[in-house]
């Protein structure tokens, strides 16, 4: 099974929409494939219909007294199945921290199902916590959307020491720009001057489009609604692109 | 409830979609898609390799959409046609490339896929959904296409992971107007029932039962023989023949004192006819593990080897064609069907030996020959008496196979097991022997050809590795005949013809 995760320390940038298209667009390429909401907000959660809610919570999973499998649902697509949100998610950090191996719990958890998924997504809330830490662990290819700004830049200066300073193994980081518009200089800039060379940088760019914020109104990902927008085209290029 | 689940509409009633949904609606919002006449043709490979494994693989052609759907209990994998969809039979290689393609190559191997059933449905699916329009069960109502069918609507149930107690509430209504019923969809066991006769049986009674099965089987294969489907139907025709041929040999004392000149030399020639395509079939199918043996050539090199195989194959299926279809072989399975009928109608019961009996005698001999003449080999016998034991060897194997309906079927597959690895051992010897020489033949008349140097020198290391391969089999043979005549094999065999072999 290989594991990726959307990541950024900061909020905002489009991890939820990425994780959802990505995660449909490999159910549909024919990979079994799950998304785990990390994010206690559960907005990849709401998208799909599901109820943001595991039974014990997050430390119920943490401790294992409820095995994943058994908070697995099942969403509207073919061979794409949802691991929910729940607000206890919140105090992840605290679970973990009573845990043994606390860096490598989800790692863990996610192996026990490792043989029914070709492909897993960790939808990752915004932060740098014990449950980041816990993914870099757990994951192959670390996504990181970023919102062509200068700040944004600074934050992934951030992110890449943080990764580099983590213990092996350490993901592959992919990061890609996001609600970026190319009328806006500033954007331009920042793409043009993003460095290359602390991790691979999508050729990819995904851009501020309404379309994408209609997910929510839709509660589906981009290809299942607007299946010839140039949204879900590119949601399709950056799929190809980081699973090649 | 996590399986998939049927039902359909009892004898006496039709299946009313409305009222179904009317039930339904008072526990979800229910979605139902409008009809499609949808085509589907059910592949498998010719032997159930698919069914086998618990797949059912379809070619589902609805208005505008031409897929493959592969279902592995309740999980199901579609892979999209593209608009030149593959021609059935066709191998797995030539599905679109994905998971389904992977799954199916790893059942069917080198057999090709065919339509084994087919048939045309009205089918409308239906989606039921909770308070916020989350699909939580899914319903598939399947009828027949044709009006004046008498086959019965189903209602297929498909419970969604995590939502098991909606599938359990939309069972129970649907459950409520119609029968359970096995799904139609799912694959059925494709396994034959084993042949089983009491050891006080005729053993002629025995022997025209299994010499029956085997004729049906040559006559199963010989159309996906003469049509070359693919290359397993001659190789279970030749077992069949070889098999028939076996028992011929085993039943001297039982059967009629003439088939031993009138039907041994019959089934000898259709051995004969199939040996020298099924023997290119092997070096064809052989031919990517042989370019793995290449040290310093490269894999090109052996195209030209590849090509002079191809070609010597279509002059060897003419001649085989030739006798497939022509009215000699025709004439020899009617006339040999007609006195294996007679043979059996003359087996009254009582009549001796018993199938028992004679099993015990032909086992008796058939092991003890492989006892004594894997005895007498030693390091420096030469490469004939392996030869000859290999043959002792298969006499046994088919020993056991003929008369594994009169004992205990777990002692049979003991006893085929532990005399499996030996054989192993002694087919890898003399496989590499005669590859070997028939490598130089081909060599031969390559070179005649003009065939390339670089050619010539990677079949030599071909012939190099066969070699060692066979080397490595000889060094072998001692230990692997010490372990076959192990006393607790040797008890099992005992078991099988002292004891009478457990039943009866």
């Amino acid at each position: 099974m290989k594991v990726y995760a959307t990541y950024n320390i900061k909020g905002g940038v489009g991890k939820t929409s990425t994780a959802v298209n990505l995660a449909y667009l490999s159910a549909a390429s024919g990979r079994r494939t799950l998304l785990w909401d990390l994010d206690p907000q559960g907005a990849a959660t709401y998208l799909f219909r599901v109820k943001a809610k595991v039974k014990g919570g997050g430390r119920a999973l943490v401790s294992g007294r409820r095995p994943l499998d058994a908070a697995i649902k099942a969403t509207d697509f073919d061979r794409l199945d949802l691991l929910p949100a729940d607000f206890s998610y919140r105090n992840m950090d605290l679970e973990l921290d009573d845990a043994k191996k606390r860096t490598r719990r989800l790692d863990q958890l996610l192996t026990g199902v490792a043989r029914d998924y070709d492909v897993a997504f960790l939808d990752c809330p915004p932060s740098v916590s014990l449950v980041s830490e816990n993914v870099l662990r757990a994951t192959d290819v670390l996504l990181v959307p970023l919102i062509p700004a200068t700040l944004s830049v600074r934050t992934y200066d951030q992110l890449t020491r943080f990764v580099a300073d983590a213990p092996k193994p350490r993901p592959e980081v992919v990061a890609f720009f996001s609600m970026a518009d190319r009328r806006k200089r500033l954007h331009r800039e920042v793409i043009d001057a993003i460095p290359r060379d602390r991790g691979r940088v999508a050729d990819t760019i995904i851009p501020s489009l309404a379309l994408i914020e209609q997910m929510a109104e839709h509660r589906a990902p981009v290809p299942v609604f607007a299946p010839a927008s140039r949204a879900a085209a590119c949601y399709e290029q950056l799929w190809a692109e980081v699973v090649r | 409830m996590t399986d998939v689940l049927a039902a359909r509409a009892p004898a006496d009633g039709a299946l009313d979609v409305d009222a179904l949904q009317d039930l339904l609606s008072s526990s979800f919002h229910v979605v139902v898609g409008t009809p499609r006449v949808v085509r589907r043709a059910r592949l498998d490979t010719f032997d159930g390799r698919l069914a086998r494994a618990g797949r059912r693989l379809q070619h589902v052609t609805e208005t505008a959409d031409e897929r493959l759907e592969l279902a592995d209990g309740d999980e199901t994998v579609v892979a999209r046609l593209p608009e030149r969809a593959p021609a059935w039979p066709a191998m797995a290689a030539d599905l679109p490339d994905g998971p389904v393609r992977d799954d199916v190559s790893r059942w069917a191997g080198v057999r090709a896929l065919m339509v084994v059933d087919e048939g045309r449905r009205l089918v409308r699916r239906a989606e039921l959904r909770n308070a916020d329009h989350k699909i939580v069960v899914r319903l598939v109502v399947d009828e027949p296409a044709d009006r004046a069918s008498t086959e019965p609507a189903t209602v297929v149930v498909r419970p969604l992971r995590g939502y098991a107690k909606d599938a359990d509430r939309a069972w129970r209504l649907v459950t409520s107007v119609l029968e359970p019923a096995a799904d139609p969809l799912l694959p059925g066991s494709a396994r034959p029932t084993p042949l089983l006769v009491e050891p006080v049986a005729p053993a002629a009674a025995l022997l025209a039962a299994e010499l029956a099965a085997f004729s049906a089987e040559i006559r199963a294969n010989l159309p996906g023989a003469v049509a070359d489907i693919d290359t397993e139907f001659l190789h279970d025709l030749r077992v069949a023949v070889r098999r028939t041929r076996s028992v011929l040999k085993l039943g001297r004392e039982v059967l009629p004192a003439d088939w031993r000149t009138t039907w041994e030399p019959q089934f000898k020639w259709l051995g004969d006819l199939t040996t020298p395509v099924r023997d290119l079939d092997v070096y064809q199918l052989g031919l990517p593990d042989m370019v793995g043996w290449l040290v310093a050539a490269r894999p090109g090199d052996l195209e030209p080897f590849e090509t002079h195989l191809a070609r010597r194959r279509t002059a060897a299926r003419r001649s085989l064609l030739r006798g497939l279809r022509g009215r000699r072989l025709r004439r020899l399975l009617d006339e040999w069907d007609e006195a294996v009928a007679a043979r059996a109608a003359a087996a009254a019961p009582g009549t001796r030996p018993s199938a028992g009996e004679l099993c015990r005698a032909e086992l008796t001999r058939a092991h003890r020959r492989v006892v004594r003449g894997g005895a007498s080999i030693g390091p420096s016998s030469p490469a004939d008496n392996l030869h000859l034991l290999r043959k002792r060897c298969k006499e046994l194997r088919y020993a056991l196979e003929v008369f594994a309906p009169v004992v205990d079927a777990d002692d049979v597959a003991k006893a085929v097991s532990d005399l499996k690895g030996l054989q192993d051992v002694l087919g890898r010897f003399q496989d590499s022997e005669v590859q070997r020489t028939t490598l130089r033949t081909y060599a031969d008349e390559m070179l005649a050809d003009g065939a390339d140097a670089a050619t010539l020198l990677a079949m030599g290391e071909l012939v190099g590795h066969l070699d060692a391969e066979q080397q490595r089999a000889r060094g072998e043979f001692d230990r692997a005949f010490a372990r076959y005549v192990r006393p607790a094999g040797d008890r099992r065999m005992r078991r099988l013809y002292v004891d009478g072999g457990g039943r009866g």
